[in-house]
This record gives C-alpha cells, structure tokens and sequence, in this order.
C-alpha cells in the first residue's frame, strides 16, 4: 500500500508538468524579446484599427474601440495559449525529446494533459493581461465584466487543449505552422475579433459559426444572459472539454 | 527479473526488432551489442513504455509493460541516448521536476544526493545548456538514478565521450550494480560490453543472434585467434578452440607476419555475423 503522502501527492501529478512548463515561461520572460513578442500583433491591430480606423467608425452601436479591444483580448489569449503549448509540446516532442521524461514518468495521460493546458492557460492569461491593461488605460469603454472573464478563461482552456492536440499530431515544428496558417489565422479575421459577424454573407455565417472563437468573442463582449450568451457558453465549454479529451487519448496513445 | 519474449517491432516494411528474447537476473547488467541500426534503441524503447511492440510480450519485476505501465514506470530508470534534459532548466531544476514526477520523498536530500554522486554538486545552478557532454551525461544518470529504481536502462551511454568521462560512467553503472540494481544496456564498444555486463546478447539486424558470458561467447566461436595479412592484402582471420591449434595454424601460413592472439568480442561479432561492428 502506498503511503497517505504519496496518495495525496498523487492527486497532484499534474502540478510537476506545469511546473515545469512554468519554470521555462520564467525564464522566457526575463528576456525581453518575448514580452515584446506576445503583445507586438495586438498593438499593432489597436493601433492601425482602433485608433486609425476606428476614429470613423462606430460599431454595434458603441465606438469601434469599445468593440475591438475585448476581440483583441480574445484573439491575443487564442493565439497564446495556442501556439506556445503546439510549438513547445511539438519541439519537445520531435527535437527536444523532453516530452519522453513526461511519458515515462508514473502519472496519468491525463495529468500530462492539464499540466500542459494549465501552463497554456498561464501564458495566454498573460499575454492576454498586457491587452487588458492597454485597454483599461484607453479611451474605450471597457471594464472586466464576469461573462468577459468567463469568456477569457474558457477560451484560454479550449486552445491550450487545440495546443495539445496540433503538437501531438504536427510531424515537424513547420507543420505546426500549416495548422496554424488554417486553423488560427482563419479565426483571427472571421470570428468577430474585427467586425460583428452578423454583416458577413449567410453561406459564411453558417461556416463562422462553428468557430470556436465565433462564441468566444459572443460572451467576451456579453451584457446579460440571453440565448446567444448561454448557446455561446455551452459551445465553449463543448469545445474544451472535446479537445481535453481528444488531446488525453493522444498521449495516452503516445508510441514512437 | 527482467523477461522479453518475442518481441517484435516493424516500420512500414523495416523490420527494426524480430522475435527477440532474452531473460535478466535481478543485479544483473545485460549489455546488447550490435552496430547502429541493429535494433537495440527500439528494444529499450519498447521495454520502457515508450513504444509499443508489434507482437510480444515484456515484463519487468513480474509487471507486464502495456498493461501494467505505471507500475512498471514506478521501478524503472532511464538513461535515454539523446540528451533529453530541459536545457533551460538548471541542473537542480531538472531533478526537482523529475523527482516530483515520480513523488520522491524528501526531494531536497534526494536531489543533492544524486548531484553529489555524479560530482555535479558545484553546478547544480548552472543552466544544463551550458554543461560538456561528459556533464549533460552524467546529469542523465543520476536523473535516471534519482527514484531508486529498481531496473536501470541505459541507452548508448558513453557514445562522444572521451575515456576519462567514460571511465567515470563505468563507475557508476558498477556503483548501480553494487547496489543491487539490474542494468541493461546498449552498447557498440566491444570494451564498454566486455569491462561492465555480467552477460552479453549481441543483435544485428534486429535479430538476437547470441546471448551468454563474454568468456562463453569467446569460447563458443574460438578462445583463440590467427591472424595475418592474406595474398591479396587483405586482413585473414581464424578463430580456434585452443592455443595449440592457433599456432599450429600459424605455421601453415607460408609467409608475412602471424598473430595468435586471444580472441574478444569483437571477433565473436565478426564470426557470428560476418561483419564488423562501427
């Protein structure tokens, strides 16, 4: 029998992987490059489409600044939490071979599968909070509202767990890039991060919708709760959990 | 006990490992030889969870390793051929995470007490990317050491070293032994498997050809070797069972300069598959 230590550290299995993820994100951070990274494409879309273009524009109802920074939120977490556990996992994987460390050790598929989304988590909330603080200093109306924290926090879940799966399934380091290239970077535009939806052609619309990140920039930018909100919420929380479960059986599965 | 049974593994039409078998003895050290390619990375690989085998079956302290593979990563240490250490993590931070994975007790102790064993305990803050091999190495064992394993796999573990830092690897896979840990380990340096492992199984082409002591691997092919430069410049070899037939044999030959010798394992190899071993 194990002793109680051990049992109860074992329901913890998941903490080292994350650890681990976050010693390394540390280190990342002291260099100034990545900070410098993470925001340098919302900035530039704040700056171009909110300040430059926005000026003339007002959109659903409120002035296009108000409207684009919770997109902007959304899509910089989407992106983060994305790319940093697809590329880390696949390098780690293919190059690095530290991933191996993880398989071999006495912990559930599943515990490597949090551990790994955790730290996506971590780093999209972080790159997501530089956004946030630009935008609280801004001009816009915009306040940190429970729909837009939940809609944060779901979204950062739901392609940590898209990460996991790309960087198990990617062959090399540049197919991570040709996932990205039509899976992300479709999203980015098409998902309401720039415009609202609604003004898009039906045929479209229908294709939009599925987009996980369609239903994230629905509950980031949420009043209240009414069919679209809860509908918004229910797809996500889908979504996460599908993409959890797809990415656990990927590294239960994990042979070389 | 560590008990391999057929085990076989295939890449498209690449037969990597056919129907291995082999059986260690608990404080064993088992050494596979055979040159690059022969299979011996995907054996390890497969008896410690990390490739499923095609047919076959392997289990390690009675634990089947598909079915019963946590319990079998429990027991079991790895010392894989490429350096697989976080190379942004320090020294330290390397085995903290590794014993947390494996919920070691006492992680603080346990840690220095594997950096002191390898003589790393100066570096233990260092970034493990900025180590020589001879220390990225070193770092791996005691990694694999860390959580007391029960079975220890080491994978080319002196391939690009210099032999003063081979030597000292040798003393602590000897310590792992001492210690009562069983040890298989690959190998394609005939003195590597000749100074460490108990008994010998020597592979080519994903076949295990041979398996025993290296004196009964010697005296199975010739204790003894003649050798001499042949008509046509060409390096001849003859292995036999004693030294009176060696020199027997020498004095047939009619010109040039003879050896009789010992025979080792590299001659084993060269008998038993006609080639030799890089």
């Amino acid at each position: 029998m194990r002793p109680l230590s051990r049992n109860l550290a074992g329901s913890f299995t998941w903490y080292p992987v994350y650890l681990r993820e976050m010693l390394l994100f540390k280190r990342k951070l002291l260099k100034v490059g990545y900070v410098f990274s993470a925001m340098v494409t919302p900035i530039i879309y704040l700056l171009v489409f909110g300040y430059g273009l926005g000026r003339s524009v007002r959109m659903s109802g409120t002035d296009y600044l108000s409207f684009l920074i919770p997109g902007l939120v959304a899509m910089s977490s989407m992106n983060n939490s994305y790319s940093w556990v697809a590329s880390a996992l696949n390098l780690n994987r293919i190059y690095f071979k530290t991933f191996q460390v993880l398989v071999q050790a006495p912990i559930p598929p599943s515990s490597i599968m949090l551990g790994e989304v955790l730290a996506g988590m971590t780093k999209g909330l972080f790159a997501s909070s530089l956004i946030i603080l630009v935008g609280l200093v801004s001009p816009a109306h915009f306040h940190i509202s429970p729909f837009f924290a939940t809609a944060l926090l779901l979204n950062c879940f739901m392609f940590a767990s898209l990460g996991v799966i790309t960087g198990m399934l990617a062959k090399s380091h540049e197919d991570t890039s040709t996932y990205n290239n039509f899976i992300i970077m479709p999203m980015s535009f098409f998902s309401g991060t720039f415009f609202p939806v609604d003004t898009m052609p039906a045929p479209l619309r229908a294709i939009i919708n599925i987009m996980p990140l369609t239903h994230t920039n629905i509950l980031i930018r949420a009043q209240g709760f009414d069919g679209r909100t809860i509908l918004a919420l229910a797809v996500m929380a889908a979504y996460g959990l599908i993409f959890f479960a797809i990415g656990s059986r990927l590294i239960r599965g994990y042979s070389e | 006990m560590v008990a391999v049974n057929e085990i076989s593994k295939c890449y498209g039409t690449l037969v990597a490992v056919d129907r291995v078998s082999f059986v260690l003895g608990r404080g064993e050290v088992f050494g596979l030889l055979g040159p690059n390619g022969a299979g011996k990375s995907t054996i390890i690989r497969m008896m410690t969870t990390l490739t499923a085998p095609d047919a076959g079956t392997c289990s390690i302290n009675g634990l089947d390793v598909i079915r019963e593979a946590s319990r079998v990563k429990e027991i079991i240490g790895v010392v894989p051929q490429e350096n697989n250490l976080d190379r942004e993590l320090s020294a330290r931070e390397n085995l903290d995470i590794y014993a947390r994975l494996h919920q070691v007790g006492d992680r603080e102790t346990a840690v220095a007490r594997a950096l002191a064993e390898v003589d790393l305990s100066h570096r233990a803050d260092d970034l493990a990317r900025r180590f020589s091999g001879g220390m990225k190495r070193r770092l791996l064992i005691a990694r694999a050491l860390l959580a007391s394993p029960e079975v220890i796999f080491l994978d080319e573990p002196s391939i690009g070293l210099d032999p003063q830092i081979r030597r000292q690897l040798w003393e602590i896979i000897r310590r792992a032994r001492i210690d009562g840990k069983t040890v298989l380990l690959t190998t394609h340096y005939i003195e590597e498997a000749e100074a460490l492992c108990d008994r010998v199984g020597i592979l080519a082409k994903g076949r295990l050809i041979a398996v025993g002591s290296v004196d009964e691997l010697k005296h199975t092919v010739g204790d003894y070797v003649t050798e001499y430069i042949g008509p046509d410049g060409r390096l001849v070899q003859h292995t036999v069972h004693s030294r009176e037939e060696a020199h027997a044999l020498a004095q047939t030959v009619d010109n040039g300069e003879v050896t009789v010798r010992r025979s080792n394992l590299e001659d084993v190899f060269i008998k038993l598959t006609g080639e030799r071993i890089e």
